[in-house]
């Protein structure tokens, strides 16, 4: 992929992390989507062990956090990725942590999933 | 009379240890430039001290050097506006060649991979023109800012990013790419953004803009940068 193409995805899905950010935010704080009852369950953990999982139920708000863990996993790869090819000018170690940090992706994507759809299931 | 204390770093690579800085009282007369000053050390007082220069009007960019912590071109730094008491020492981010003269063959490799000039793809017409070509204003201010260059490597010596990672083509010679890319007459875009749309190339630039900050020439290297992400971006 040509680094262009790589520094585009980079930006658009640091624009993402905005956006799906400040939704994430702005369901959890400032308003109560789910109702009354699901908020403060939710946040204020009244004896609910899993209140938290409320906020999976809603199918939309759990695609957006899963659109959220998306834009970060990517964003914070490729930040790792520039990072390591500016500290380490070696050829062999920037190859390698491609791989590594690819997998490395791949590894949070599938876990995050799961857990999303867990959590959707039985919020 | 008002005299110049210059403190000018020296060292040898092929035989001495370490590096040392010696100081030297340099009579001022009105005018008088750093090089200047240089020039009367090595005329009057200690002419084993290594110096480059040639036009002595900053024109040729051969005298660049780091003055009171600062990339400069020595013959274009009037004593007067840095003070009387002056460090000189070899620019940053060059190989060091002896004293205040550093090694410039990888810049120019750089500069080189870059190829600054026009290329066409008509090489018959070229030979033999038909017809006139010309460019409007608009077409020539596109460019014109990035061809004072004087290739001084004062803005690769003040650049953090090639500090960091020696790879880096730096600012001098990303700013060259554009601009023979912003040129209408010249036919090599696609070649000329693959050269640089690289990991290390390009978008490493973190814009500390300290490269256009010392730039004799007022060429502006970092706005160069910004505008060929752009193109680069477009594709
Ligand atoms: S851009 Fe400016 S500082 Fe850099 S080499 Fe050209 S003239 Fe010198
Ligand atoms: S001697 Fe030519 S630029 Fe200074």
């Amino acid at each position: 992929m040509r680094e262009r193409n790589v520094m585009l995805v980079h930006y658009v899905s640091g624009i993402g992390i905005l956006v799906f950010g400040a939704v994430h935010l702005f369901t959890v704080f400032f308003t109560k989507p789910l109702g009354e009852t699901i908020w403060e369950t939710t946040m204020l953990f009244e004896g609910h062990q899993f209140a938290v999982l409320e906020v999976y139920r809603n199918a939309l708000l759990a695609t957006s956090l899963w659109f959220l863990l998306l834009f970060t996993t990517i964003h914070a790869l490729n930040g790792l990725r520039v990072i390591i090819t500016e500290l380490f000018p070696v050829p062999v170690v920037r190859t390698a942590s491609k791989y590594v940090l690819f997998a490395l992706g791949v590894f949070l994507m599938v876990y995050g999933t799961r857990t999303i759809i867990i959590a959707h299931m039985i919020g | 009379m008002r005299t110049v204390r210059l403190t000018v770093y020296r060292f040898d690579p092929t035989s001495d240890e370490r590096p040392r800085y010696a100081s030297y009282e340099v009579p001022y007369r009105s005018g008088m430039t750093v090089l200047d000053s240089l020039l009367y050390v090595k005329e009057k007082l200690d002419h084993t001290l290594a110096i480059r220069y040639s036009c002595r009007m900053g024109i040729c960019g051969s005298c660049g050097m780091t003055v009171n912590g600062l990339p400069r071109l020595a013959c274009y730094t009037q004593v007067k506006e840095v003070g009387w008491r002056i460090k000189v020492e070899p620019l940053k981010n060059h190989p060091l060649v002896r004293d205040l003269v550093t090694d410039f063959t990888d810049f120019f490799r750089k500069y080189k991979s870059m190829r600054p000039w026009l290329i066409r793809t008509d090489a018959e017409e070229q030979e033999n023109p038909t017809k006139q070509y010309t460019q409007s204003d608009a077409e020539l201010e596109r460019y014109i800012q990035f061809s004072y260059c004087i290739s001084c490597g004062l803005c690769y010596a003040a650049c953090p990013v090639v500090t960091a990672l020696p790879e880096f083509p730096g600012p001098q010679a990303l700013a060259s790419l554009y601009r023979f890319l912003a040129d209408t007459r010249d036919h090599g875009r696609r070649e000329r953004l693959r050269i640089v749309d690289e990991a290390v190339g390009l978008w490493r630039c973190h814009f500390a803009g300290s490269c256009s900050q010392v730039c004799p020439k007022g060429v502006d290297p970092a706005l160069a940068i910004q505008l060929l992400r752009r193109e680069a971006m477009r594709g």
